[in-house]
Order: C-alpha cells, then sequence, then structure tokens
C-alpha cells in the first residue's frame, strides 16, 4: 500500500464553490463536470507527477474542506505547504475578500509558501463582461503587491489550468534547485531544513 | 505483578486507593497501584535493564552478522583487496562511506543551530509542572511483558536483516542508530520539544547522507529511512510516548470527557453523507472505527499513520456508497469528525503528538498519509473548539443538550454513541433509551412469537399423544366387525411327512432293465 512518493505540498484555498475542486479535477482527469464528479476515486488528495525539463516533479494536492464551520481549522491545512492556490470567483467579490484574507495568513505563518493567486471562472465572465466584478488589473496589482503569480482560469474551457499548475511545478523546482547549489557550496543547511520540514504556526 | 481486581464492595479502605509506595497520590490499578510518578520510576528501572538487554542482543547480532560476512567474503576476497574494505560484486557503489564518517561531526555542529518545530503549533504549552495523578481513563504504557521484548528483539532481528542488503554502509547504518538510541537514553530529561529536535535532527542527517551514499534515489531513502524510523522509534517508544514532561496526559484525559459530554451530537449536524442502514456503509463505518481506535496499539510512528490512513480510505468507501458518486473534501472532514466522536479513541491527543515529534516529516508533510493524518488534528482541533455556531445550532440549543437537560429529536438510525455514565434527566429521545425501547418492543414480539410457538408445540403434541389411541381404536372396531374365524382345514399338504400317505401313489420303483 506504498503511496506515492511526493516532492511537494500545494494547498487549494479560498471560500465555498469558488471552484477549488473543478479546478483540481480539470487539471488532473482533464473535465469538467457539472454537479457530481462521476467516476472520480475521491478527489480529496492528488499525486500529480509534472514533467519539469528533464525532471518530474510530483505535487501532492491538497483540496480543503470549503465550510466556513471548518476555517479555523485551516492554518493546520496549509502548514509545511510550498505552494499554496488562492482561489476567487471573478463574479463573486465577496471571494476575493476572502482571498485576501488568506493571503494575509499565509505571509503570517507560512514564510516559505509560494502563492498563486487563481481568479476561476473566467469563461463565464467572457461570455457576459457585465458579471466580471473582480478587475483583472486590481488584481494584478494587489498580486504584484503580495510577490505572488496571477492567473484567470477557467475549468470548464481549461483555460489557463494546466499553465498555472506547471508554473507551480517549475517554480519549486527553481527553489529546490537553489537548495542543494546552497548546500553543495555549504551554504545554510538550517535554512533549507527549517523551509522543508519545519515550519511554526503558534501565533495562535 | 498481583493486581488488586477484587474492589467491588461498596466500602473500600481509603489506604486501597493510595499508591503502593506511600507517596500520598492515588495508586491505579492499571500502574499496578502506584501512582503514575512512581509508576513510572518502577517502570524506569526495568526499562533500563531491558535497554541492556536488547543492547546485548544487538551486540551479538551485530558480531554475528560481521562474522557471516566475513565468512561469505573472505573466501573469495583477492589478496590486494584485504586492506579497503571487501566490495563484493555485482552491488557497486558500496564504497562510499565518506559520508558517514563524518555523521557525528556534522550532527554536532547542528546542534547549535535554531530550530522550530512543526509540533508547536499542537501544543502551545507543552511543558507544564508535574501534573497531578490522574485516577482514571489512562490505559497504562505497554507492560513490561517478555512480549514486548521480544517485539523489539524481532525489530532488531529485521533491522538487520535489512541492512545487510546494504552491505557495509548497513552497518554503518545500525552504528549510528546504535549510538543515537544510547545517547537518547541518557537525555530522558529533556523535554518533548527538545527530545523530538533530537530525532528529527538524527533523521535529516541520516537522509542526507542517505541521498548522497544513494546519489539522489529518493527511493532508495525513503525506504530505509522507514527502517530506520521503524527501528528507533520501537526502542524510544515508552520513554518518548507521553513523556511526563508534558501535558499530553491531561489534553488525552479532557478530549476523552469532551468526547463523552457531545454524546448528543447527531450525523445530521454534522452535515455527514454516510447512511449507515446500507450494511455495506456501516461495515465501513466499523472498520474506520476500528483503525482509529488500534492507532494507540502501534508503536512506530509510520504504522499508526497507516493506521489512519487506512480509517480514512473505508470512511472515503462510505461515503462512496452512500452518495453513489466520489467523496471530496468537503464530505471527508465531516466524516472524520463523527468517526472520531464515534470512536473516542483511547489517547488520542498524544498519540497526535507522538506521530508529530517522531515520524520522519517526509511522510508526514507532503503524501497522502500526511493528507489524512493533518484532517485527523483538524477533527481533533473542531472538536475541542465546537460550539454552538459549528453546528448550526442556537447557543441555548447547544447549552441544553451539553448540560443533559434536553436531547436532539432522535432518528432510530442513528444509534450507540459513545455514553457513558448517566446523565440527569434524559428526555426519552436520548439515543441509548430510544434503543431500549427498540429492543424492548423487539423482546415483546419475540416473547409473543414464542407464546404461538408454544401453543402450537402443545397442539402438536397432543395429536400425537391421541393418534396411537385412534389408530388403536379402529383396529378395534375393524376385528370386532370382521371376527377371526378359524376353519378346518382341508387342503393336503405335500410336504408334510405322514398326512394322508394313503391317498398317494405308491413311490415309484426303479426298473431294472436286462442286458
Ligand atoms: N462556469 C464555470 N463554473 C465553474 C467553474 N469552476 C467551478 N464552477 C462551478 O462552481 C461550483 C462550485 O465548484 P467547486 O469546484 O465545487 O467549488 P469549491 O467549493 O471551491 O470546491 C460548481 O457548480 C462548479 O460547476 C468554471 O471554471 N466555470
Ligand atoms: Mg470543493
Ligand atoms: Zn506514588
Amino acid at each position: 500500500m506504498s503511496a506515492m512518493r511526493v516532492d511537494a505540498k500545494v494547498v487549494m484555498l479560498g471560500k465555498e464553490s469558488v471552484g477549488k475542486t473543478s479546478l483540481v479535477e480539470r487539471y488532473v482527469h482533464h473535465r469538467f463536470l457539472v454537479g457530481p464528479y462521476q467516476n472520480t476515486i475521491g478527489a480529496a488528495f492528488v499525486a500529480k507527477p509534472i514533467q519539469v525539463g528533464e525532471k518530474v516533479i510530483t505535487l501532492g494536492i491538497w483540496d480543503t474542506a470549503g465550510s466556513e464551520r471548518y476555517e479555523a481549522m485551516s492554518r493546520i491545512y496549509y502548514r509545511g505547504a510550498r505552494a499554496a492556490i488562492v482561489c476567487y470567483d471573478l463574479t463573486d467579490s465577496s471571494s476575493f475578500q476572502r482571498a485576501r484574507f488568506w493571503v494575509k495568513e499565509l505571509q503570517n505563518c507560512e514564510e516559505h509558501c509560494k502563492i498563486y493567486l487563481c481568479g476561476t471562472k473566467n469563461d463565464l465572465v467572457e461570455a457576459d463582461r457585465s458579471i466580471r466584478q473582480i478587475d483583472y488589473h486590481d488584481a494584478q496589482d494587489f498580486a504584484e503587491e503580495i510577490g505572488a503569480q496571477h492567473f484567470e482560469t477557467s475549468s470548464k474551457t481549461g483555460n489557463n489550468v494546466d499553465d498555472l499548475f506547471q508554473k507551480v511545478a517549475e517554480d519549486y523546482n527553481s527553489t529546490a534547485f537553489q537548495y542543494m547549489t546552497a548546500e553543495e557550496t555549504g551554504v545554510d543547511l538550517g535554512q533549507k531544513k527549517d523551509s522543508y520540514f519545519y515550519s511554526c504556526c503558534h501565533n495562535n | 505483578m498481583s493486581q488488586r481486581t477484587e474492589r467491588r464492595g461498596i466500602h473500600v479502605d481509603q489506604s486501597d486507593l493510595l499508591c503502593k509506595k506511600g507517596c500520598g497520590y492515588y495508586g491505579n490499578a492499571a500502574w499496578q497501584g502506584l501512582c503514575s510518578k512512581c509508576w513510572r520510576e518502577e517502570y524506569q528501572r526495568v526499562r533500563q535493564k531491558q535497554i541492556q538487554d536488547d543492547w546485548a542482543l544487538a551486540e551479538k547480532l551485530q558480531r554475528e552478522e560481521e562474522a557471516a560476512y566475513a565468512s561469505s567474503h573472505g573466501a573469495q576476497t583477492h589478496p590486494q583487496s584485504a586492506a579497503p574494505a571487501p566490495q563484493p560484486q555485482g552491488a557497486p557503489g558500496h564504497a562510499s562511506l565518506g559520508p558517514f564518517s563524518k555523521f557525528e561531526e556534522k550532527k554536532t555542529n547542528e546542534k547549535t543551530r535554531k530550530v522550530t518545530t512543526v509540533k508547536k503549533f499542537f501544543s502551545p504549552s507543552s511543558r507544564t509542572a508535574p501534573k497531578k495523578e490522574t485516577q482514571e481513563g489512562k490505559t497504562p504504557s505497554p507492560s513490561i511483558s517478555r512480549h514486548a521484548s521480544f517485539d523489539t528483539d524481532q525489530v532488531s532481528k529485521d533491522f538487520v536483516e535489512f541492512l545487510k542488503n546494504l552491505q557495509k554502509p548497513g552497518r554503518e547504518i545500525h552504528k549510528q542508530c546504535r549510538t543515537f538510541i544510547m545517547n537518547m537514553s541518557s537525555k530522558k530529561d529533556l523535554g518533548a520539544d527538545e527530545l523530538s529536535e533530537c530525532v528529527q535532527d538524527f533523521y535529516q542527517n541520516m537522509a542526507d547522507r542517505l541521498m548522497s551514499h544513494f546519489k539522489g534515489s529518493s527511493e532508495s531513502v525513503e525506504q530505509v529511512m522507514d527502517q530506520v524510523e521503524k527501528y528507533i522509534m520501537s526502542r524510544l517508544y515508552k520513554s518518548v510516548f507521553c513523556p511526563e514532561t508534558t501535558d499530553d496526559e491531561k489534553k488525552d484525559l479532557a478530549t476523552q470527557k469532551r468526547i463523552r459530554a457531545l454524546h448528543w451530537v447527531t450525523i445530521q449536524m454534522l452535515c455527514v453523507s454516510m447512511d449507515e442502514e446500507i450494511p455495506e456503509v456501516s461495515e465501513n463505518v466499523v472498520k474506520a472505527i476500528t483503525d482509529i481506535i488500534e492507532i494507540d496499539s502501534k508503536r512506530v510512528p509510520r504504522d499508526k499513520l497507516r493506521c489512519i490512513t487506512s480509517c480514512s480510505k473505508n470512511i472515503f468507501s462510505a461515503i462512496r456508497i452512500t452518495k453513489n458518486e466520489p467523496a471530496s473534501a468537503d464530505d471527508f472532514l465531516p466524516a472524520l469528525i463523527y468517526i472520531v466522536l464515534k470512536a473516542n479513541p483511547p489517547r488520542l491527543q498524544s498519540n497526535i503528538q507522538y506521530i508529530t515529534r517522531f515520524c520522519n516529516p517526509s511522510r508526514l508533510m507532503t503524501g497522502e498519509d500526511g493528507y489524512y493524518f493533518t484532517n485527523l488534528c483538524c477533527a481533533a482541533a473542531f472538536i475541542e473548539k465546537l460550539d454552538a455556531q459549528s453546528l448550526n445550532l442556537s447557543p441555548e440549543e447547544f447549552e441544553r443538550y451539553m448540560s443533559g437537560q434536553a436531547s436532539p429529536r432522535f432518528n432510530s438510525s442513528e444509534v450507540d454513541w459513545p455514553q457513558t455514565g448517566p446523565a440527569p434527566g434524559v428526555a426519552p429521545a436520548n439515543p441509548v433509551l430510544a434503543q431500549l425501547n427498540h429492543n424492548l418492543e423487539l423482546l415483546s414480539g419475540l416473547s409473543s412469537r414464542q407464546e404461538t410457538l408454544m401453543e402450537a408445540a402443545q397442539s402438536l403434541q397432543a395429536d400425537l399423544l391421541s393418534w396411537p389411541e385412534g389408530v388403536q381404536r379402529e383396529v378395534q372396531d375393524i376385528l370386532e366387525k370382521y371376527p377371526l374365524e378359524i376353519l378346518p382345514r382341508t387342503a393336503s399338504a405335500i410336504d408334510a411327512n405322514n398326512i394322508d400317505n394313503d391317498n398317494l401313489p405308491p413311490p415309484l420303483t426303479p426298473q431294472v432293465f436286462a442286458g
């Protein structure tokens, strides 16, 4: 029952029904399903190998329970994550407020976690521009301010979804490479360990 | 080993309850009548001896292994390879021992570094003053029986067996592990965080060395690391599980009480999509509960993790069968919370802490096992913080349920919440009472069916008794109707010798022919 080896932990964060599960589903199974996700084995944790240059990086993608009643527990979820995909719904401005909240949380508690800001349901706003509630440039400005990558995706059409996860894997690969060269030159071993295995979040 | 089990009487002498060492605290049968402090002291002594025995065995195994190695390779060793380590054919790269030799050196260098550990998240205050003895609940640490030491022997043997495949580096690993365990036994006064740091440092160093030995093959590294964890932690388990320097034990008791107090929480309040009326689902639920209870019986962190993973997989199937679609993260967490509430697993906090402190971090942080473990941590945190809002109840309702003044309307499909102790003033809607009523109904149904059966049996018996009489009567009637007449015999019997001989022709006489 040996589970697949995983290189990096990636957490999905965002308000309920912004489309986190759909995003994972689209990426991993290349499909978009309205309503019940038939035929999947269970979509809470997925290990997904990704080709990056010569190497294969396996991302462990952690979907989280969307209900607000579990929000207090989400810090437990993202500890040790190397990347967080913070989702908001392009047609729902309140979801962007939640995204800001997650970003702040991550900045406080997981300094080694890279943030990817992801506006979802792009197909809806392309079909009808009037329902867009979050301006592309506003989100882009915010992303730059926090040093995050910014994507707008559609799980329905698949637009930008692969790019997003590919970027996550590439970034992980290059940081991992940096750590390795750091180790070879004998620099800052402690930091590597800190970032990889140990993270703190006790300012609760 | 004289356990006093005959404490049934109503009158219990106060002195019976006190620690047998006379220290003034209460004792506990689980600790052989000692208080937890005296028990620990006593137990340390026995343990120390066991450690020594283990060493002796490990040394012996080591010598045997080396002898076996020497004899199998010595014969075919070329003269010139006598000085360097014998290099077996077909196993290239085993001479790369460089990294291991600097092991200790690096370890001490790193010792000064400040490390912040994940487990602090779970234990904001992991060190407390020496705690008061608690008289209930705690299962004793596994007894220092021959069985336990047999287990560790077996672990040692397996470890040596495994390392043999690695040739010389294997020996080096074995030596490092033994030295490490030895060092640890002299550090038993350290706090849990420091103990954890030592173990984590050891893992880290070992993994680094292995990484360069296996030239970056993480698979091979992980394989060895699993064995290293198994070996080290089955030896350290007793001294580092729920250590006295922490409040783990107190938290365990608090969680246990909390779960008992929440017996009234229904599957609907948690919005769990598992229908236990479906036999397959309820089977999965039972398995999940068994798995989660089993965590406490394992010593190696990874084995404990496996129980959690197995429990989670059973929950996933239960949800999938119920919903007829795959379970998502939204379904899983509430279901796991439900299972934790239903199982009330022993020493839940201690186990979570132990895994967090001593599990190989690469397993814990990223992989699938880690995902389920994290969900279990969330479930425990949710239960701890659970309030009216988390169940969509009004604060008043929540209060009434908590105090036992009222009970949510009970749906007969949800039964047997862990409930202990009588809750005063429970309404008949209490799940246990409802179950009781249900059982009573079943019983009275059964008894009336039994009565019917009894009646039928009696009438059958009567029938059986009257049947021969009837038959006899009929036979009698027939006999009367057709009385038996004996008529004079008229027919002749050929075979009878002396009857009616005269009527027969004379017997044939043989005729003689001449010529
Ligand atoms: N049109 C459209 N609908 C989407 C998209 N992503 C998600 N949805 C819908 O949004 C709803 C919530 O999605 P889900 O993935 O369950 O959200 P989660 O709660 O964040 O996991 C579902 O009805 C999806 O079908 C998208 O890219 N385009
Ligand atoms: Mg979801
Ligand atoms: Zn005592």
